[in-house]
Formats: structure tokens, C-alpha cells, sequence
């Protein structure tokens, strides 16, 4: 019995280790067709390999509970040691606990927030416009377009969005971004695509409507393609022309 | 039952009355939306009165004597009872057949989410279902164990005869039926598609179904705020000689953070869907497009729906806690801290609010603030998760129902912690919010921590309050079944969100169909498994084998007086002479009753120890 800690320490290096090998074999993501989409995967990447320890050890003690510390003696089985409380342990618990916290806050909190949020450059300015259940694009030029969504690789793009009704969001999945759509504010979010790809590549290559809009709601959907900026150019001035 | 029959006939005819008088006084036809709200008004009115109302406030009002029913056979339970153990049972049976009902609703989900395209429902039918299993199952998540183990155990763990404003609590319970009246009612007027959490402005310009929605909110919140005035007041003022701060059961000081919580901000719930209301039937615009603010209802909303969820939390950590010391016949590790991180709780809750809202556009510089305060919830909360484990820890462990479920609330609730750390940094909140891994996370947390503990409290508590013992077999299977089945519900849907399935959506992209038809058939299996719960408890309450007082051989003073609980549950007054959760300690007693007299009461069998207390 007073050595059952063994048992409990070799189960959690275990666990520790399964879940770690697990995260680094699997492949979590979609595809990562923005730099956006990186920072926001190693973010995710690292938080799963900081979750390793804190569930292995919640599954230790499991895990040892059923196999070493269960007992069949009925309700007036004998009792445990009397341990109150250990101030040693309370106190240790409390700064790890505190210093992971501490650790996600900086990285990837504050961190992913300014290399996501930060950084008020563009290349370009594009205005979405969403309403039940469509979205409507303007680009820099003035020409509008309802059936897809077409942009420059390699360029950064300042996403102007509004909303004439209800919230929308504006979330492209391949690019892991994501605001709503608010009536009256215009909200602004910043991607930079960086592989040229179309909607039938990659499902997630589309801008998704996120927030409970009403009926249509699941199908609020508009097709993106990345193109290279010569050609994306040229499909504006095209789209400009045909008025 | 002609207390019921009268409830609903009062109901009935005050509804009528009010829409009458509103079309009597400004036209229109009965289903605008003015005269349905005033006509719940009055029903709600009528309904109360009829319950028992009339006789438990009307008569003292007229300067007559106030009339209780002292029944005590099962019509107690069709009636304005002021004993809390019937009202507690009355929230549990209530509380539970909703829960069944959300969970019917979760089941036509699932079957239309089993493959893509549109099936058995249409997308706005489904949004309508998606709403209405959204806000069933938070009310039996907020009001299940406050409810009925709140009202049934926190009096006799604290050696009181009943809460201290019993008639308040009678009021609270009878609050509940016309809110799941409302809101099941509500397809008549075209249902509620804008989601439990209602965002304007859609929710002011759905159907007509969205009022009822608002009234039952109203109606319900009110119920919430009765209770924990009362329980507040109840753990304050009632509690036996003795029972100092320091001897009081976890579950009960769980109980008593809740109830601080639940009365402090459960009134912005009630004022966001009022202004809603107002926006609706009196023509302001506090969310109109363009001249109000949407952003101002999700900060509102949710500076009551955060904390509400540890409302619906908070008391699972106590049933837990009490069910994990009674079975590892150890001390209550590090309860101090415990109770203390209990409170940490009930405070940093009511400041992280903004964390749901890191991609509604708010103002950039909140996001900094709202991350670090949400983060350090994590740090009282694993302060609970090292009392667990500490009491675990070399305990003497009995596999009881209890236990196994609390073993799979443990397993769920970690996972439900561990993936709000991810929704709680904005880096990668920005891409999961509102998405499938929200869904599986919040069902991680709501149902892993707040259901799974409800559950786990019915199997702890059916023995003391039934007299006698459920099927342990039947009971250990289900407990087996549902957390196995529940994982394998939630799990495939972290990878759908993660990898683009956004939520509240009854079509998808062909992608994710291989991850949602296996959540679907391990959802319809999870669901078939209440029929064994359910089972099991109606054949154990009718015939399952007769228990004494103490069955688990626990040591809080719910265990030391018979089974079921007497009328006014002690027969003769307890004194608290130490910890509850003193086990190993040689000689040490929680409470005895120093003026029993042999055969008082059942439970005593005339063995006393040197101090005079029960063995």
C-alpha cells in the first residue's frame, strides 16, 4: 500500500507518452492554406502536447484506483489513512497548475493574438457583405460578385465584413479565421493565402457562414479560389468591365 | 390531484382573460404577440393560484389562516407541498422527464446528421429542434441537482426540518411545469429557431414561438432566484448546534456557492430576452439592426450564461466530492482549499463573459483581459480535480454505481477542462468558435460534468430517499454503457469542428460524414441506455430490496435517520460534534443525538459509542 505512488508514476509517464506519440502521429488539421492557419495550428499543436501530462494524469490515478486500490469489503470495510490534507502537495499543485497557466496565457495567448490579430497592413481591401443567406463580395475596384470568392495568392487581404440583417460570421475554414458579421459595424479580419486552389480542391476552401442566421443558415456558403495576382488582376478588371 | 386540475383550469381561463382584455383594449388578433404576452402573464397567475397558491398566500391576505396540504401519500406530489423533500423529488421527477424529452430531440439530430443533405427535417426545422434541445437540457443542467438534491439533502445535511421559507420553495418548483408548458407549446406559434442563446437580432424578428421562449426564461429565472435566496438562507441560518463552517458537507457548501451565484446574476438572463420582448411588442430598439446594438445582447446574455454554467457545475463538484469520499473511506482531501476554490469559482465566473465573444468584433484590446481571467478559472478548478484525486488516493475503494459514474464524470470532465483551454486562448478560439469542437467541448463539460453527476447523485441518494436499493448490476451496466457511449458520441466530433464543420447546421459538406454517422449511431445506443436507467429506478422504487438508514455506511447526517427521511426528518434534534469526512480517525463521530431515546427512530439501534452518538 505505502508504495502504490510506483505504480501510479509509471501509468502516467505511460499515458504521457501514448498521448504525446498519438498527437505527433495523427494529422489534426485540414489543410493549411494560409500562413494564418500555421500560427493557429501550432498553437492548437502545442496546447495538445501541454494537455498530454494533465489528462495522463488524470488517468493514472483511474486507472490504479481500479486495479490497486479497489476493495471488496462491503460498506463496513476498513477505512483509509486519515490524510487530511498535505500542505507539500497543495502547494505544489497550486504553483504547477498556476505556471501552466501562466505559460498558455503568454504562449500561444498573447503570442497567437498579435501574429493573428496584430499587424494592420494590406495589400489589398476586400468588402463582404452577408444576408440571409448569401454573401455578397466588393473588391478594390468596385466590382461585385455573389457565386465565389476569388483572391490573390501571397498578398495579405484586409476583409472588410458587414451584415443587412442579422450576425453572420465570416469563417474560412482553410485559413482557421473567423469574425461575425455585425449590422450596422463593420468587423475586419486579415488572411494571407498562400497556395493557389479552388473550392473543389479542398471543401474547406469556402467562406462559411458561423453564426445562427435562420433557416438557410447551414447553406450559407460561398466557394473561394486562391489564384496567382496577375491573373486575380485580371479577373477583376474582367468582372469591373462586365459591370 | 384537483389542486392540478385546478391549475390548469385557472391557467387556461387566465390566459383567455388576459388575451381577451388586450384585444378588447388595442384589437388585433389573439396570436399577436402583445396579448400572448399578456395573456402568460395571467395564466402564469392563474396556474399558481390554482396550484395552492390561493391557500398558501391568497387566505392570509384576507386576514384568514394559511392552509398547507399535510397529505402524505403520492397525491403530496400533485400538490403545493411546502416539504422539501417533496419538492425535491417533485424538481427530480419534473427535471428528468425533460431531460428525457432533450434527449428525443437529440435524437432526431443525430438521425438527420447521419448522413448529408437534408433527411427527416428541414434546415429551419432542425435550427427549431437544435433550440429547443439547447435550452430543455440547460434547464435540467442548471435546476437537476440544485433542484432536487438542493431541496431533498442540503436541509438534513445541515440537521434542519426544512428550508427556511418553505412556501418561497414550493412557489420556486411550481414555477418550473408552466416553463416546459411554454416552451413545448411553442410550435403553435411557429417555434424558436435563433438558438438557447437567442442572439438579436434574429431573435427579434423570428416567429412568434421566440415570446414563449422569453416567458419561460423569465419564469424560470425567477424560480432560480427563489432558490437560492432560500438556500443562502438556509445553510446560513439553520444549521444544527455544531455544524460550524468548518464540519459542513462539501455538497452542501457546493450547494451554497451555486445559490450565491445563481441569485446574483440569473436577472440578466430575464432582462436581455425582456428588452428582446420589448423590441418585439412595445416597438423600442435596443437590438434593432442599425439603431441598437447586437453586440450589447451577447454581452448581456452572456454575463449571466457564463456563470450559468457553473450553476449547472458547480453542484456536481459536491455530489462528486461527497460520493468519492464515502467510497474511498478517506478524509475529504485538502477540503479547505476545496471550499475555497469553490468560491474562487463563483467569482472570476462572473468576469470572464467576453471569452464566447472573441470573434464577435468587440473592441481588439478586451481580448488580452478576458483570456487571462479565463485562464485562471483553471486554477481553482484544479484545486477540485486535486481533492478528488487525493481522496482517491489510496483510498479503500468500493465499485459502487455511484462511484463508476463518478469515475466517468472524472474522465469527461478533464477533457471538458482540458478543451476549454483551447476556446479560451484566442488564437485558437478564432478558428473552433462556433464550431462542432464547441459542441463536443460544452457537452464535455455539461454533460460530463453536470449530467454524469445528477445521474451519480440519483444512484448515491436513491437508497435514502426511496427506502430501498436500486439493481447494482443493471445500475454499474448503464454507468458503464453511457460514459463508453457518450465518448464515442463526442470524441469523433472534436475532429469535425476542428476540421471545418461549423455548428447548428442540419446539412454539411460530404467530408464529414464518416465522423458524424459514427456519432450518430453511438448517440442513438447512448440514448437507448436510459431505457435501463429508467427502468431500473421505477422497478427499484416499487420492489427493489429494502434498505436501512446507512447502506453506504456514510457519515453525513442524511445517513444517520431512516429511510425514506420522517415528516419532519429528525425525531430529535442532532448535534454536530465533528467532521463529516473524518474517516480512519478512531473514535470520531460527525453528530449524534443526545436526547434520542432507544427505538426514536428506526435508524437507532441502541448502540452508542462513549460519546452517546449512534454506531
Amino acid at each position: 500500500m505505502r508504495r502504490s505512488w510506483i505504480p501510479v508514476v509509471i501509468l502516467w509517464v505511460a499515458y504521457t507518452v501514448l498521448i504525446v506519440v498519438a498527437t505527433a502521429q495523427f494529422s489534426w488539421f485540414p489543410k493549411e492554406w494560409a500562413r494564418e492557419a500555421e500560427v493557429v495550428d501550432e498553437a492548437m499543436l502545442l496546447l495538445q502536447y501541454l494537455s498530454a501530462p494533465v489528462m495522463a494524469l488524470v488517468m493514472a490515478v483511474m486507472t490504479w484506483s481500479v486495479i490497486g486500490w479497489r476493495t471488496e469489503g462491503g460498506a463496513h470495510r476498513e477505512d483509509g489513512a486519515p490524510v487530511r490534507t498535505n500542505k507539500t502537495v497543495v502547494t505544489t499543485w497550486l504553483i504547477v497548475t498556476s505556471a501552466l497557466a501562466i505559460f498558455v496565457v503568454i504562449n500561444p495567448g498573447f503570442i497567437g493574438l498579435a501574429e493573428i490579430r496584430g499587424e494592420p497592413s494590406s495589400d489589398y481591401v476586400i468588402n463582404l457583405q452577408g444576408q440571409q443567406f448569401s454573401w455578397e463580395v466588393t473588391y478594390p475596384n468596385g466590382a461585385t460578385a455573389l457565386d465565389e470568392l476569388v483572391i490573390p495568392a501571397h498578398a495579405r487581404v484586409r476583409y472588410d465584413i458587414i451584415s443587412i440583417d442579422v450576425l453572420h460570421s465570416f469563417w474560412v475554414p482553410a485559413f482557421r479565421i473567423k469574425i461575425d458579421a455585425l449590422p450596422g459595424i463593420t468587423t475586419t479580419a486579415y488572411a494571407t493565402a498562400e497556395e493557389e486552389g479552388t473550392f473543389e480542391d479542398d471543401v474547406n476552401l469556402r467562406i462559411q457562414c458561423a453564426e445562427l442566421c435562420g433557416a438557410g443558415h447551414a447553406n450559407m456558403a460561398m466557394p473561394i479560389r486562391v489564384v496567382s495576382e496577375a491573373e486575380w488582376t485580371e479577373y477583376v478588371e474582367a468582372l469591373a468591365a462586365d459591370g | 390531484m384537483k389542486y392540478l386540475v385546478r391549475a390548469f383550469v385557472l391557467g387556461i381561463v387566465g390566459y383567455a382573460v388576459g388575451v381577451g382584455l388586450t384585444m378588447a383594449i388595442r384589437g388585433g388578433g389573439p396570436t399577436d404577440e402583445v396579448a400572448v404576452v399578456i395573456g402568460y402573464i395571467f395564466a402564469l397567475a392563474g396556474w399558481l393560484g390554482g396550484i395552492g397558491g390561493i391557500e398558501a398566500f391568497g387566505r392570509q391576505w384576507i386576514g384568514k389562516s394559511v392552509e398547507v396540504s399535510t397529505d402524505r401519500g403520492w397525491r403530496r406530489y400533485f400538490q403545493f407541498s411546502v416539504d422539501h423533500k417533496v419538492i425535491g423529488i417533485q424538481y427530480g421527477v419534473t427535471l428528468l422527464s425533460v431531460l428525457l424529452i432533450g434527449g428525443i430531440a437529440a435524437m432526431i439530430m443525430r438521425v438527420e446528421l447521419a448522413s448529408p443533405g437534408v433527411g427527416i427535417v428541414d434546415l429551419d426545422d432542425f435550427n427549431k429542434i437544435v433550440s429547443m434541445h439547447g435550452i430543455l437540457m440547460v434547464a435540467v443542467a442548471v435546476a437537476g441537482i440544485i433542484g432536487a438534491f438542493g431541496n431533498y439533502i442540503i436541509p438534513i445535511q445541515i440537521g434542519a426540518q426544512d428550508m427556511a421559507f418553505p412556501r418561497l420553495n414550493a412557489i420556486g418548483f411550481w414555477l418550473v411545469p408552466p416553463v416546459a408548458i411554454a416552451l413545448l407549446m411553442s410550435p403553435l406559434l411557429g417555434a424558436f429557431n435563433a438558438g438557447w442563446t437567442s442572439y438579436a437580432p434574429l431573435s427579434v424578428t423570428n416567429e412568434s414561438g421566440q415570446i414563449l421562449f422569453n416567458m419561460a426564461i423569465v419564469t424560470f429565472g425567477m424560480s432560480s432566484i427563489l432558490g437560492g435566496i432560500n438556500i443562502i438562507t438556509t445553510v446560513i441560518t439553520m444549521r444544527a448546534p455544531g455544524m460550524t463552517w468548518g464540519r459542513l458537507p462539501i455538497f452542501t457548501w457546493a450547494g451554497l456557492a451555486t445559490s450565491v451565484l445563481a441569485f446574483a446574476v440569473t436577472q440578466f438572463f430575464a432582462a436581455a430576452v425582456i428588452l428582446i420582448t420589448m423590441d418585439r411588442v412595445a416597438g423600442t430598439s435596443f437590438f434593432q439592426p442599425d439603431v441598437g446594438s447586437a453586440l450589447l445582447y451577447e454581452h448581456i446574455f452572456w454575463f449571466y450564461s457564463h456563470p450559468a454554467v457553473y450553476i449547472m457545475v458547480l453542484p456536481g463538484f459536491g455530489v462528486i466530492l461527497e460520493i468519492v469520499t464515502t467510497f474511498s473511506r478517506k478524509p475529504l482531501f485538502a477540503y479547505k482549499a476545496v471550499v475555497a476554490s469553490l468560491f474562487a469559482i463563483v467569482g472570476l465566473s462572473v468576469v470572464v463573459w467576453a471569452h464566447h465573444m472573441f470573434t464577435s468584433g468587440m473592441a481588439n484590446f478586451l481580448h488580452g483581459p478576458f483570456m487571462i481571467i479565463t485562464e485562471a478559472i483553471s486554477i481553482p478548478t484544479g484545486v477540485i480535480f486535486l481533492g478528488i484525486l487525493g481522496t482517491l488516493w489510496q483510498g479503500r475503494l468500493w465499485f459502487r454505481t455511484p462511484l463508476v459514474i463518478a469515475f466517468g464524470w472524472l474522465f469527461n470532465f478533464t477533457i471538458g477542462g482540458i478543451t476549454g483551454i483551447f476556446l479560451a486562448d484566442v488564437a485558437t478560439d478564432i478558428h473552433l468558435h462556433d464550431t462542432y469542437f464547441v459542441v463536443a467541448h460544452f457537452h464535455y463539460t455539461i454533460v460530463g460534468g453536470s449530467i454524469f453527476a445528477l445521474i451519480a447523485a440519483v444512484f448515491y441518494w436513491f437508497p435514502k430517499i426511496t427506502g430501498r436499493m436500486y439493481n447494482e448490476k443493471a445500475g454499474s451496466i448503464f454507468g458503464v454503457w453511457l460514459a463508453l457511449f457518450f465518448n464515442l458520441t463526442f470524441i469523433p466530433l472534436f475532429w469535425a469542428g476542428m476540421n471545418g464543420m461549423n455548428r447548428r447546421i442540419g446539412d454539411y459538406p460530404d467530408a464529414f460524414e464518416g465522423a458524424n454517422k459514427f456519432a450518430s449511431v453511438s448517440a442513438l445506443i447512448l440514448g437507448a441506455s436510459f431505457l435501463l436507467f429508467v427502468g431500473n429506478l421505477l422497478y427499484s422504487a416499487l420492489w427493489g430490496p429494502k434498505v436501512g438508514p446507512n447502506p453506504w455506511n456514510a457519515r453525513t447526517l442524511e445517513w444517520l435517520i431512516p429511510s425514506p427521511p420522517p415528516e419532519h426528518n429528525f425525531t430529535s434534534q442532532p448535534v454536530v460534534i465533528g467532521s463529516p469526512y473524518a474517516y480512519g480517525v478512531k473514535g470520531s463521530v460527525h453528530a449524534y443525538f443526545p436526547n434520542a431515546k432507544k427505538g426514536d427512530d428506526p435508524g437507532d439501534d441502541g448502540t452508542r459509542d462513549q460519546e452517546g452518538a449512534l454506531v
